[in-house]
């Protein structure tokens, strides 16, 4: 999988045109095999443009306020980055006519240690769902599986799964790289940052870390698309997929095979209702 | 899991971890978020009903049963309370037409995701109860107290010791 | 410079270890979750103080930890009361194993902070009663570049004792500074040859192998004079241009030393905390009424950079970058400061 001449020869077009005033891709490191996301406003940088299998982050994440501010952009996406991309454009945080989207269809991306990601293994869309040019043939949409860790972590008694997330919480610094690093984190005042608020304690604790990273996930709920840029950002390597992945398969379960971002204006999984949810929990 | 009650050297053992322990005479102290239309109206007939219940609930009143933010419901276990009780309007009641049903999909969620980082299931219940149900009120708070009895004093994420 | 040297070889070493973790509250390197972190250890296959690794946080949180409190208060109708905090405040004697000259460093310029306008005694305590035994990097990493900075990496004497894995096969034990002399005389107890002039050739022709794996060089003094005029250079804006406003660099750092006060309350009682904080953050300049003198990244880039290469050395005299790379390792987008220095600087 290696697009890098079609996205340079695609860049090249859209400054020529004009079309853009950003462009968003991937830059090869000098010291090793692996990637870092490339923000050009300078054609003359085209050139540097990659896209291999180790073009892991997810770019979408760059059209936060912060980093683009209401440019017109041109930006990668692989299909869980498009979309997450889909949904921010369906929760208004992107105007579409602002982004020119290259969609590639995405053969799976390699971690660190140079196998294919545990989420591209499980992947329910390769494809780009929402793009104005494709790169790559499609081949659709895939059968959804439970993740792997979540199937054997459900196994494990009350207990032992108690104290495997209770190191994982104490292993947590409290950064917030998970949230930065998320694009569906947009909020311009984060619920977890109001550091002097009674209800939210800031301070750095391990229960504190399991406060923060509950609540996030539970705000993400239906809205994650398992790009799993949170946890390549987590600089204590914590696995926060299984958060993630448990409430999608909740999700999946129970409110009709909800996926987020596969469709055109479908919002998150919280956003709708049905009068067949189950009901059998509630006393 | 086993939820019967083991008193030894009266002494409660929780169901949930053999090592914890607690008094005889322990009373868990139970979070229960009431929607303001009907089970908060319901709890006062309750009231007014003359109706016994456990004293083991502290009440908050929120408008909606869909206003509960899911770390109301972690911030309730991680500092005093040994479990939580969210109760609104039955479906299709619901003051502002649909929020019980947007709450009904966040409580099942949160419900597993609590229970799969480690939390019993019976320390997160919810409920559905009208304004005119005061014994099921009373019904649904002794059932969820004596089900936490069973389970002991909660210690797992607690905040740091004060 | 202190030149007691001892010859040992590999099980001497482990024995030496072993004897201290018996001996005294051992912190060593251990794994969780593919990374390792300065933890207690009770024993020795539990940890890996060989050779420095690739670590989570710096040797910082054992000084200046993640969270600690700083004072407890009551609330009744007399009013509020404060009270101290029933942590203790350390008074036995810590060993920590395997540290990296580069980590030892950052506590020498943490040094200079701590001891300024205010002094921290907890900080003080935690200094003096912990032991530090480094472990020379047989090999430099990709991010690596101690060597270019304005300290002495041969003749450092941020640790007490440094252990070098000779290249001819045998294992120096060198105590640096007169407290790991006396370390090393009362609990290395089976003492092999008293090190002689050789093996402080040894030594350094260990060093010369190591400086010379390096990838990354800098011209320091260049660079920190060229940085000094640059504070409305344009290329900060250029350099952060994909940086995420994520907190990591600050947190994992040896030196970075922001902290926030935040309370936890429950009921009337509650417990003030102080806790990592990072200049990265968008939030962290932000004052009550609204203004910001740090809105955008660039500037608080510019911050950054500036702090770690000027204003720190025109202070007090030491550069606050000391040369870890852990930045660049755990930044998820891989930015390192090295390159930002030397961008803006244009060398």
């Amino acid at each position: 999988m290696d697009y890098s001449k079609q996205i340079q020869e695609i860049a090249s077009k859209l400054f020529a045109e004009n079309k853009i005033d950003y462009f968003v891709g991937y830059k090869q490191n000098s010291f090793d095999d692996s990637q870092v996301p490339f923000l050009i406003t300078d054609p003359a940088e085209i050139p540097k443009l990659v896209f291999t299998d180790r073009s892991v982050f997810n770019l979408a994440n760059y059209l936060k306020p912060d980093h683009t501010k209401r440019k017109r952009v041109g930006l990668v996406v692989k299909g869980c980055d498009s979309r997450a991309l889909n949904l921010m454009l369906t929760e208004s945080q992107v105007k579409r006519e602002n982004v020119y989207i290259i969609g590639i269809c995405c053969e799976g991306v390699l971690n660190e240690k140079g196998e294919k990601a545990q989420n591209c293994v499980e992947c329910v869309m390769p494809d780009p769902v929402v793009y104005d040019e494709m790169i790559g043939t499609p081949t659709g949409k895939r059968e959804y599986k439970v993740n792997v860790d979540i199937r054997e972590l459900a196994t494990k008694a009350l207990e032992e799964r108690a104290d495997y997330f209770e190191s994982i919480f104490e292993n947590c610094i409290r950064c917030n790289a998970c949230r930065h690093s998320c694009p569906l984190c947009y909020c311009a005042k984060c619920c977890l940052d109001q550091e002097t608020s009674t209800l939210y304690h800031g301070a750095n604790t391990s229960s504190g870390a399991m406060h923060a990273l509950m609540t996030w996930s539970l705000h993400l709920a239906g809205r994650c698309v398992d790009c799993r840029n949170c946890e390549k950002a987590c600089p204590s390597h914590l696995p926060l997929h299984l958060l993630h992945k448990q409430n999608e398969s909740v999700i999946y379960e129970n409110f009709q095979q909800h996926l987020a971002g596969m469709e055109k204006d479908d919002r998150g999984a919280f956003y709708k209702y049905s009068l067949s949810d189950p009901d059998d929990f509630i006393l | 899991m086993e939820t019967e009650v083991k008193e030894a050297q009266g002494k409660i053992i929780s169901a949930e971890n053999p090592d914890i322990t607690a008094p005889a005479d322990w009373q868990p102290v139970i979070m229960g978020i009431l929607c303001n239309w009907c089970s908060y109206a319901g709890s006062d007939l309750t009231g007014t009903s003359r109706i016994q219940y456990p004293p083991n609930i502290r009440i908050i009143r929120v408008p909606c049963s869909s206003r509960v933010d899911p770390w109301f419901i972690i911030k309730s276990l991680q500092t005093t309370a040994d479990g939580v009780l969210i109760s609104g309007c039955h479906p299709g009641d619901c003051h502002y037409i649909s929020g019980n049903y947007y709450a009904r999909r966040r409580f099942l969620v949160t419900k597993k995701l609590l229970n799969f980082v480690g939390y019993h299931e019976n320390r997160i219940q919810f409920s559905w109860v009208s304004a005119a149900e005061g014994p099921k009120f009373a019904k649904v708070v002794a059932k969820v107290t004596e089900d936490i009895k069973k389970l002991g004093p909660l210690h797992r994420y607690k905040k740091e010791n004060f | 410079m202190n030149v007691f040297i001892v010859e040992t070889d590999k099980t001497g070493l482990q024995k030496f270890y072993k004897e201290i973790i018996g001996k005294f509250e051992t912190y060593a390197p251990v794994e969780k979750f593919g990374k390792y972190d300065y933890k207690k250890v009770s024993k020795l296959d539990e940890c890996d103080p060989d050779s420095p690794i690739e670590m989570t946080m710096s040797v910082k949180p054992l000084f200046f930890p993640k969270t600690a409190k700083v004072m407890k208060f009551r609330e009744d109708n007399t009013g509020t009361t404060v009270s101290e905090t029933d942590e203790d405040p350390l008074t036995g004697q810590r060993v920590i194993l395997g540290v990296k000259h580069c980590d030892a460093r950052g506590l020498q310029v943490l040094d200079q902070v701590y001891k300024w306008d205010y002094i921290d005694t907890d900080y003080q305590k935690r200094r003096e009663n912990t032991l530090i035994i480094s472990t020379r990097c047989d090999k430099a990493g990709t991010q690596c570049f101690c060597t270019s900075l304005d300290y002495d990496v041969e003749n450092s004497d941020a640790h007490d004792i440094r252990i070098v894995n000779g290249l001819d096969g045998k294992i120096y034990i060198q105590a640096v500074t007169q407290k790991g002399e006396g370390f090393v005389k009362e609990n290395l107890s089976q003492q092999s040859a008293v090190g002689s002039q050789q093996s402080l050739e040894e030594i350094k022709k260990h060093y010369q192998l190591f400086e010379a794996s390096f990838r990354l060089k800098m011209n320091y003094s260049e660079v920190n004079a060229k940085l000094q005029k640059l504070f409305d250079s344009l290329e900060f804006e250029t350099v952060s241009s994909n940086c995420i406003s994520c907190n990591t660099c600050a947190f994992i750092c040896p030196t970075c030393h922001c902290f926030k006060i935040t309370d936890e309350k429950i009921k009337d009682t509650g417990v003030r905390y102080k806790s990592y904080d990072s200049c990265n953050n968008g939030y962290f300049t932000l004052m009550a009424g609204g203004h910001n003198p740090r809105p955008v990244k660039y500037r608080r880039w510019r911050q950054r950079a500036l702090h770690k290469f000027v204003y720190y050395k025109e202070r007090f005299g030491m550069n606050l970058c000391v040369g870890c790379g852990h930045c660049a390792i755990s930044c998820p987008v891989n930015i390192s400061i090295f390159d930002v220095v030397n961008q803006v600087a244009k060398i």
